[in-house]
């Protein structure tokens, strides 16, 4: 009985130095996941502040407005606000005694830096990191609808598809809570099982073949993965 | 029991107040129970089983509202007060407007596809909501 005792002490140790090694050989193994496209082009103000714009061209914001969906210094979104106006990027229009900014869809580059924040952080890399947690259970995520078509409006709510295993509507609420106070707009999942979603395609389900022949922007999984 | 954000709803025309009727809040409950009850029959199709717990939702929503001294005819002003009358969660609430949204596609443009998802969340959920219905007729 008393060598258990000393025993179990041993193993703690071990299991300590065993998981501090595997630690390291990890890091050395799997190199640090790359940061996001868009942090490798913009700062952190200038992505969040684009995100809005241009991840909802069809909304104007309040400057204050956007100081609190960026979540960045007053001070530095006021700058990129008159930075972006300046170059004809963002159109400004006073109401009252309040400044509205909105995505010039005249500008000759709209359209590109439009994809480009939809791609990343005016849409799919709040989404991606919203539903991170459920990565595991789920087999394939993306938008569909008016938003990945390009005609959405303000009213527009996100839709977004889910292929998983095992998770609740329950669940994916939850998780998309965050990315819905960060875009500032609601967000509409469609969850499928697996075999549901199978079968769906396989018996020509109208709505699914509607979404499937649309516009994607992939979250999670790759499209190979709706084959 | 008087809440502060029902009565806001009052004020701009979403609610009306009427006072609590135990009779017509018994029938609420006694519908939706027999409701729920045949919307876990496995052996229903998915799309009366849908009709079914969505109809018992309703029914154990609208009994808490009157509960509380109000009254909305629309379904879905009866399930947004949960979050008021019942303190149900967001991401339950989500679910209840989900099936909200789909019945009236169902019923308006005939799609009438029921994703088992849905069907499994929406039963769950009205469950959560008889039981805090009946936590709230005790007290």
């Amino acid at each position: 009985m008393p060598n258990l005792g000393i025993k179990i002490p041993n193993m703690g140790i071990t299991a300590i130095h065993r998981r501090t090694s595997g630690q390291h050989a990890g890091r050395k193994m799997a190199p640090r996941p790359p940061p996001g496209l868009a942090a490798a082009l913009f700062t952190g103000t200038q992505q969040r502040v684009l995100g809005l714009l241009f991840g909802q061209p069809d909304r104007s914001f309040f400057a204050t407005e956007i100081i609190g969906l960026a979540g960045a210094g007053s001070g530095s979104v006021q700058r990129e606000l008159a930075r972006l106006a300046d170059s004809g990027l963002v159109t400004v229009s006073r109401v009252g005694n309040q400044k509205h900014y909105q995505a010039n869809a005249a500008s000759p580059v709209f359209a590109e830096l439009r994809g480009l924040m939809l791609k990343t952080t005016g849409l799919a890399e709040p989404l991606r990191e919203a539903l991170a947690p459920l990565i595991a259970r789920i087999a394939c995520a993306f938008v569909y609808g008016s938003i990945a078509k390009g005609g959405d409006t303000a009213a527009s709510d996100i839709d977004v598809m889910i292929v998983s295993v095992d998770l609740s509507l329950e669940d994916v609420f939850t998780a998309l809570a965050s990315a819905e106070a960060r875009l500032g707009r609601k967000i509409n999942p469609t969850l499928y099982t697996r075999s549901e979603f199978r079968r769906r395609r396989a018996a020509g389900n109208a709505f699914l073949t509607k979404v499937l022949d649309g516009e994607k922007i992939m979250l999670i999984g790759s499209d190979d993965a709706l084959v | 029991m008087p809440s502060s954000e029902l009565d806001n709803l009052v004020r701009i025309g979403q609610l009306k107040a009427e006072p609590y009727a135990q009779s017509e809040f018994d029938g609420l409950v006694r519908s939706g129970s027999v409701r729920l009850k045949d919307a876990q029959d496995a052996h229903l199709s998915p799309e009366s089983r849908f009709d079914l717990a969505y109809n018992a939702a309703h029914a154990f929503s609208l009994a808490a509202l009157r509960r509380h001294g109000y009254r909305s005819e629309s379904r879905y002003i009866v399930f947004q007060c949960l979050t008021h009358t019942l303190h149900l969660p967001a991401e339950q609430w989500r679910v209840l407007e989900q099936a909200h949204r789909k019945r009236n596609l169902a019923e308006y443009e005939g799609d009438g596809v029921v994703d088992e998802a849905l069907l499994a969340a929406l039963i769950r959920i009205t469950v959560a909501v008889f039981d805090r219905l009946t936590t709230l007729k005790k007290s």
